[in-house]
């Protein structure tokens, strides 16, 4: 175990915020509450983010992601639950199953993240990056990455549409 | 700290948005795990950018740009949801997804 | 020039029943018909004279690929020699003279002008089969003129009797014909070309010729022969010259191209065109063929009361006379007499149509009447038997005729100079040279080689020269001399109008063999190498080649003779000279003979029809027998219906008989049968097997189906259990493996 600096301890800070609020968005009953979990668990990645030296995305997670999308869902809360649908239902059964499988998996991935060798040592230590915003906006609107940009923009036009078709009131003639 | 942490986290949170995909009886529940999901993946994304590409190439930030793809990936598809849960309240009067069950055999 | 040449000749007669035939498309017929195919027959004869100045004694073959399947390419092209010209001439010459008198003879017919499409088409056909160089291009113009003949014989198809001629002569060409076609794909088969000639080692005369030198005849001899039966029928030989005197049931005019120029021409032109594949074995075969059809003709002619008859049993005797020629070797003898012969059995046909015409006021020009009378008589039409004395045409039966001579000068002189051209009349008629030549060369044939066969041939050809002076004299005096038998009918006969007499001037001057000298007076040559070819089996010489007295008619055969011989004395100058003087005697005996059997039969016909002397009617009591046999025609076509038919419908009863009772009977056995036993089991089988594993199976479907469909929540957690469990497990598999 290295030194408790205090870079590490803001680090597991994240990382136990993360987590935690994550776990909360599974397991509370009010989904109001689930949703304010998920904000929580949205600021702790975008925190990660900051330590892994990628400023612009997170920001960019921040107001995609809180502003936008978790108002969304709001939305989608406030509009198809009424007071008595607030509460998520649980089955027993259905829990121990899904707990059962859900635990399998996060087992299989810690096996195969503590079974693969080259993936060991890498450390991000005395590697000092410069802000990343002018690279990628160049990369994106004048380098390699302009077509997958343009396809992702058609993209959420089409979804925009599609989205305002789908839940619109259907006009019966 | 090392890649693995990233990791580690990232397998927790994807477990944890499986879980709840798996189990939560309410749509937008299930909505909110699968963007835990999205964000584990745009987390290890990011992570491998940091600790593999970066060493061999300080310019090279590739992982972000995909992971800013994955966020917009995550709107749309938000977006959409969303738009299909409204249309299903409308239809059922409920967006319990084990109340949906016209396709039942 | 010679491809333009041809080409126009080939195409105008063409082009004048295209005409028609579109014209008949728009539904407004050409106005002038009968001027246009005169016109293009005039074109193709001036176009043919200048071929005759411009074809070469060595040709170039003109061919061209039509077709290619594999490994045979079938070419398409034309062989010009000068016996291509020559016939060319004959062709167009004759035809364009029956183009002319037709303007007079058919006018008020209701269907003129398709009479002179199909007169053109039919000039068409035997042009394209004359000028082909390949056994493929000469059937498709020996078929065409099949058609031809038949369209043209069944013209006025009103009639009954007509239209049996003409699926009689169709029909009975045919069988020839299929013959002609089995010995063509013979040919075929061996030496995988069509080519007659063509200018390299390849074609059928150079293939040939090797055979002959080689040996191995026997097949060579089979094709030769098997060909040589299309030109049976074609050029109607016994036993298929039935339907050549069948055939007058066509206009007049038609006659007269069928006789002269173009459908029997074509199978001795057929025949001497195949001169240099024939063995010596199938030489004989032909010679006697045409032996005994020119005596078997020729008696038959003898008792017709019929004009036109007369000349038809005429005809086919002389063509008899031609085989003969080129079944002896001298085939040049025989294209020779087929070109004299053209001209005045031509000037026959349209003399005995002019006085026919001239009769024909009398039926009001009314061929509707002829077919009302026909109606009338309602004889068996499934008989092809039409020749019964009571059965003549009034305006054709010489028993009608009598003292014309004054009526009608123009028709009768020149039918007088056609009938001493035919009978051998010596020295200043076309005729007398022709067959002159025919018999030298058959008895030169005899003496050369010692042969009982030529010698015999030699003896039949003399007496039906006899019998041919005879009968062609009789016909001129019950025609024209004496008193008139029929006075009304004399009464109002008339010479007919220029149209018609102009064509017989024509033809009369061509019977004389000035005309002939002047046209053959060049060195023409048939191609040296033709005659190379024939060479080997046929050692033939002309008596008359190195005297260099190549008096009148055949001057240019001579040279082309001469050529022969020198090619056969190439290799044994003496056993050559020997033969020269061999035939050079047999022709003086041969010329002897030919002056005295014609006197004998021109004075025998004078002192029984002019001087009545001797009465035929009492010689015909006194040889009852033989008369029944002349007057029968030989029972030919008693034969043909007694037997053929008879047999065919007989076959055809005994097959439907067959089909009736063991075919019938078969198939009704096998249905009750199958009814009764395969039915009955396959219906239990059907029921009970087939029908309880299909049931079975939908049962158990159906029961599966209850149970499985309950995996089928519809309730989508459930599937992404399975989906995500499953990755999981498969994960684990294959992490343990």
């Amino acid at each position: 175990m290295e030194e408790l600096s205090l870079k590490t301890f803001i680090f597991y800070g994240f990382a136990l915020i993360t987590i935690a609020s994550a776990f909360a968005v599974v397991s509370v009953r009010n989904i109001v509450h689930a949703a304010f979990a998920l904000m929580v668990t949205l600021f702790g990645v975008a925190g990660l983010y900051v330590f892994l030296q990628a400023d612009f995305l997170a920001a960019t997670q921040v107001i995609v992601y809180v502003g936008g999308i978790l108002v969304l869902i709001l939305f989608g809360v406030m509009m198809t639950s009424g007071r008595l649908e607030m509460r998520i239902h649980i089955q027993r059964g259905q829990l121990l199953l899904g707990g059962g499988i859900s635990l399998a998996l996060l087992m299989l991935l810690l096996t195969v993240i503590a079974n693969t060798p080259k993936w060991e040592n890498l450390t991000d230590d005395g590697l000092t990056l410069k802000p990343t915003t002018e690279r990628i906006g160049k990369l994106i609107l004048e380098d390699k990455f302009l077509l997958p940009f343009e396809v992702a923009s058609v993209l959420l036009l089409v979804a925009l549409i599609g989205a305002a078709l789908i839940s619109r009131k259907e006009i019966r003639d | 700290m090392t890649l693995q942490h990233y990791l580690v986290i990232s397998a927790i949170l994807f477990s944890l948005g499986i879980f709840a995909v798996l189990t939560r009886k309410n749509a937008i529940s299930i909505l909110m795990g699968i963007e835990l999901i999205l964000n584990s993946c745009n987390l290890n994304f990011v992570a491998f950018s940091r600790f593999v590409s970066i060493p061999v190439d300080p310019e090279n930030i590739d992982g972000q740009i995909i992971a800013i793809f994955g966020i917009v990936l995550a709107a749309a598809e938000a977006a959409v949801f969303l738009a299909i849960i409204l249309a299903i309240y409308r239809e059922f009067g409920s967006i319990r997804p084990d109340e949906v069950d016209t396709l039942k055999g | 020039m010679v491809v333009p040449l041809i080409s126009i000749i080939l195409l105008s007669p063409l082009v004048a029943f295209a005409i028609f035939a579109l014209s008949g498309l728009a539904k407004r017929s050409f106005p002038r018909q009968d001027l246009l195919s005169t016109a293009a027959m005039l074109i193709a004869l001036v176009c043919s004279f200048f071929l005759l100045r411009d074809v070469v004694p060595d040709p170039e073959p003109l061919a061209v690929d039509w077709v290619s399947i594999g490994e045979i390419t079938i070419s398409m092209g034309f062989y010009l020699d000068s016996v291509t010209v020559i016939m060319l001439i004959v062709v167009t010459l004759v035809s364009s003279l029956v183009h002319i008198f037709s303007i007079g003879y058919m006018h008020g017919d209701p269907r003129y002008p398709r009479f002179f499409a199909y007169l053109s088409l039919f000039s068409f056909s035997m042009l394209f089969l004359v000028v082909s160089d390949n056994l493929l291009g000469i059937y498709i113009g020996w078929e065409l003129v099949g058609l031809c003949s038949y369209l043209l014989i069944g013209f006025w198809f009103e009639k009954d009797s007509a239209a049996n001629a003409c699926k009689k002569a169709f029909l009975t060409t045919r069988v020839g014909d299929i013959g002609m076609f089995i010995g063509m794909m013979m040919l075929f088969k061996k030496f995988n070309t069509f080519s007659l000639y063509d200018g390299t080692q390849d074609g059928i005369f150079t293939l040939a010729a090797a055979q002959l030198t080689t040996g191995d005849m026997v097949w060579l001899s089979i094709a030769g022969i098997l060909i040589f039966c299309g030109a049976i029928g074609k050029s109607a030989q016994v036993p298929l010259h039935t339907w050549l005197p069948d055939a007058m049931e066509g206009p007049t005019p038609v006659s007269a191209l069928i006789h002269a120029a173009t459908m029997v021409a074509a199978g001795v032109y057929l025949t001497a065109r195949m001169f240099p594949i024939l063995t010596v074995s199938s030489s004989l075969v032909i010679a006697y063929v045409g032996g005994i059809t020119a005596i078997v003709a020729a008696t038959i002619a003898i008792v017709r009361f019929d004009i036109k008859r007369v000349l038809a049993y005429s005809t086919v005797s002389q063509l008899g006379y031609m085989m003969l020629a080129i079944g002896a070797g001298s085939y040049v003898a025989g294209l020779f007499h087929l070109t004299t012969h053209a001209f005045f059995k031509a000037l026959l046909f349209l003399g005995s149509g002019s006085v026919i015409h001239a009769f024909h006021a009398m039926h009001s020009h009314s061929h509707d009447e002829a077919h009302a009378d026909d109606e009338a008589h309602e004889h068996d039409d499934h008989s092809l038997v039409h020749e019964h004395g009571s059965e003549i045409p009034p305006d054709q039966d010489m028993r009608n005729m009598g003292g014309l001579r004054r009526k009608m000068p123009i028709t009768f002189i020149t039918m007088l100079i056609a009938t001493l051209s035919i009978s051998g009349v010596p020295f200043v008629f076309s005729g007398f040279w022709s067959k002159d030549k025919i018999l030298a060369g058959v008895l030169g044939r005899a003496m050369e080689w010692n042969s009982i066969h030529h010698y015999i041939l030699f003896g039949i050809a003399l007496l039906a020269a006899c019998i041919t002076a005879f009968y062609m004299f009789r016909l001129i005096f019950m025609t024209f001399f004496g008193e008139p038998r029929n006075q009304e009918m004399h009464n109002m006969a008339h010479e007919s109008p220029w149209v018609m007499t102009a064509p017989l001037i024509i033809l009369a001057v061509l019977s004389f063999p000035v005309v002939n000298h002047l046209w053959f007076n060049k060195n023409y040559v048939i191609p040296p190498e033709q005659h190379h070819l024939a060479a080997p089996q046929h050692a033939y010489v002309s008596p008359d080649t190195k005297t260099g007295d190549a008096n009148f008619g055949f001057s240019f055969f001579g040279v082309s003779d001469a050529q022969a011989a020198d090619e056969a004395g190439g290799k044994n100058g003496e056993k050559a000279d020997e033969a020269y003087h061999i035939h050079k005697r047999a022709h003086d005996i041969a010329m002897a003979l030919s002056i005295i059997v014609a006197g004998l039969g021109i004075l025998l016909s004078w002192l029984f029809y002019h001087r009545r002397r001797f009465s035929a009617e009492s010689v015909a009591t006194t040889f009852r027998p033989v008369y029944n046999l002349f007057w029968h025609k030989y029972y030919f076509d008693e034969f043909y219906d007694g037997v053929l038919v008879a047999l065919t419908v007989w076959k055809s009863r005994l097959f439907a008989r067959f089909d009736l009772s063991v075919i019938d009977g078969i198939v009704n056995g096998v249905s009750t049968v199958t009814r009764r036993v395969f039915a009955a089991f396959i219906g239990f089988f059907d029921n009970s097997v087939v029908d309880g594993i299909v049931n079975r199976v939908a049962e158990v479907t159906w029961a599966a189906g209850g149970r499985i469909r309950r995996i089928q929540t519809g309730a989508i957690q459930t599937y992404l259990f399975v989906v995500i469990g499953g990755i999981v497990l498969i994960i684990l598999i294959f992490r343990a493996l």
